[in-house]
């Protein structure tokens, strides 16, 4: 409830603001606050640098002139907002991807569909049946089987996870071409334009350097700064130089840590890039942040399962009588009734207290082939007794993973993972809406005719002040009916 | 065309997308809709105010869409509203300049 709390607060706050800012500009937009504004629109403060109109009206521009740059400041914002839009729909398709691979298919067996909050409960239901008969074969290897289902899923996903990771990085890679390629034009362009037309609209160029810029915001957060004679810098958006007058400076790669890292004059700027927008943008955050923190999550459940079973079903008593020890010559900390794999750095952690679980959801599998080392009996007792069984059933009620049962914890994983894909799929919503309504005024306002111009900021003014009406009668709706702010059952 | 009793979550929906648009004349319809909305909440009627609280709940994160769609759009509006201001500014100068260059050659000629 947390998240739809912040946004109609936010908001309902963000109303109450503007039905005075409203007034003043129904009544007076010149008269506007200018100061005040700038410092309350983060947007408008990143366009800063091509306010530049009062310099220019200094410098004796036209009318022309005049229109010219009002475009290029409604066409920044609407960069600015496609940047946006670019990255959390590169990232939302990754998060969709990400999120069919913990969604079960229906219809189909739990071990084709990957559904490892299934295969956790089948693998300790598979031990409370045997509880009914130890020595019986078929429920040793049930154990076994449902214990593979469940390696199989979790590996599977891992893997899935990483090869999701290598694509990423590849496309991440395939864009730096292009990024240069539209920087370097940028520059060439710069140039023209700085030569034939340094106080005045260039025409052509600078539709063609506008042409570049979209380009170049499709795929990269960017700051665009005018600067004198016509001429134009481009920076990332968090402050390093793409492009200045007539030079570009290039993006390169390099294989850092087994993944694509991006330099700009040496120094590695691929954590900024992700935060920047763009499609490279949501590449980035994708295989950096969101693949990497479900690949943490499953490391965690597997080694969780792996090492608690392994080391209950070591301290049991077998079918043949025998109770389980180090594996002679072992590095990885393996005991000889282990049903799982030790994980990589298992051996490592038992040596030195630590608590890394990397890579260990990847290197998950069954190692114990014979059904009838599952040690159902408890020490000291004989074959036929299933105390052991017992308990190691009774682990799935247990917190032995991060402090959560394996169940619960592999559930919060996939509420969680829904929640960010969700999360994204709303930005993405209302970061499309932007464009479109920045695309209309743009098109609106490519005449110089006033009325036009007028008529354009009109529907536009319209159209909030009745949706805001719309929204403040439907979050009043909301709020009564769900007792939005009270912690109830519903809310 | 919305259906005569819109649940709550196709209301919310379809103002998003008006307002996404900017269609003035939905939203206004929308609001009316909303209006309507609000007087089935006063009922008394246990079993309308009992779906009217399960469509709210269906309804919460298209509510949370039309939030950002509408912050966008404040965004928007004020960076639409400082060019108007930057326009009339430069427009005033142009004039300003027009008229005293006309100034200038009248009084050039009377030379």
């Amino acid at each position: 409830m947390g998240t739809i709390n912040s946004a109609l607060s936010l908001t309902t706050g963000a109303l109450d603001a503007d039905q005075a800012a409203l007034s003043v500009v129904a009544n007076n937009v010149a008269n506007a606050n200018t100061t005040g504004y700038t410092e309350e629109t983060p947007d408008w403060q990143e366009n800063q640098p091509i306010n530049v109109g009062g310099i220019q009206v200094g410098d004796g521009v036209t009318e022309t002139g005049a229109t010219s740059q009002r475009d290029r400041v409604l066409e920044e914002r609407l960069d600015q907002q496609q940047q946006l839009a670019s990255a959390s729909s590169t990232r939302l398709t990754a998060l969709n991807a990400m999120q069919a691979l913990f969604t079960p298919d229906s219809g189909s067996s739990s071990a084709t569909a990957g559904d490892i909050g299934s295969d956790i409960t089948s693998f300790f239901d598979a031990f409370s049946s045997l509880e009914s008969d130890p020595t019986d074969n078929a429920l040793r290897e049930q154990v076994l089987s449902s214990a593979s289902t469940l390696a199989g899923d979790i590996s599977s996903a891992a893997n899935s996870l990483h090869a999701q990771s290598a694509a990423l990085d590849q496309e991440a890679s395939g864009i730096v071409g292009q990024v240069n390629a539209l920087t370097g034009a940028v520059a060439q362009l710069n140039l023209e334009i700085q030569s034939t037309s340094p106080d005045s609209d260039a025409g052509t160029l600078e539709d063609q350097r506008q042409q570049d810029l979209s380009q170049l915001s499709q795929l990269i957060g960017i700051n665009q700064v005018t600067t004198e004679n016509n001429g134009l810098s481009i920076t990332t958006t968090s402050g390093q130089l793409l492009a200045s007058e007539g030079q570009s400076f290039q993006l390169t790669t390099g294989t850092v840590n087994g993944v694509t890292d991006f330099f700009l004059d040496g120094t590695d700027i691929t954590s900024r890039l992700a935060t920047g927008g763009g499609q490279l943008g949501g590449y980035l955050t994708a295989r950096d942040v969101d693949i990497p923190g479900a690949l943490s999550s499953l490391d965690q459940l597997a080694y969780g399962i792996s090492t608690s079973v392994n080391a209950q079903n070591n301290s049991g008593v077998d079918g043949s009588g025998n109770t389980g020890v180090a594996v002679p010559g072992s590095t990885t900390g393996a005991e000889t009734l282990d049903i799982f794999s030790p994980p990589p750095t298992y051996a490592a952690n038992l040596a030195g207290g630590g608590t890394d679980v990397a890579g260990a959801a990847a290197a998950m599998s069954v190692v114990m082939t014979d059904p009838n080392q599952i040690a159902a009996a408890g020490a000291g007792s004989g074959t036929g007794d299933n105390s052991n069984a017992v308990a190691i059933a009774s682990l799935a009620g247990q917190t032995i993973v991060n402090g959560q049962t394996p169940i619960n914890y592999y559930s919060n994983f996939v509420s969680t993972l829904g929640a960010t894909v969700s999360e994204v799929e709303t930005e993405n919503t209302a970061q499309n809406a932007s464009v479109t309504q920045l695309q209309t005024q743009n098109n609106a306002l490519s005449s110089v005719n006033l009325n036009d111009e007028a008529a354009a900021m009109s529907k536009l003014e319209t159209s909030y002040q009745a949706a805001s009406q719309v929204f403040t009668l439907l979050n009043t709706i909301m709020a009564s009916t769900l007792n939005l702010g009270v912690e109830t059952a519903v809310s | 065309m919305l259906p005569a009793n819109p649940e709550l979550k196709e209301l919310v929906v379809e103002a998003s997308r008006a307002l996404a648009r900017l269609d003035a004349t939905r939203l206004e319809e929308l609001a009316h809709s909303c209006q309507a909305l609000t007087r089935a909440r006063n009922r008394e009627d246990p079993r309308e105010r009992g779906l009217l609280a399960q469509q709210a709940q269906e309804a919460k994160a298209d509510m949370a869409v039309f939030a950002r769609v509408l912050e966008a759009t404040r965004a928007n509006l004020k960076v639409m509203n400082r060019l108007r201001e930057l326009r009339a500014v430069q427009l005033e100068y142009t004039e300003r300049q027009a008229r005293s260059g006309a100034g200038a050659e009248d009084g050039h000629g009377d030379h």
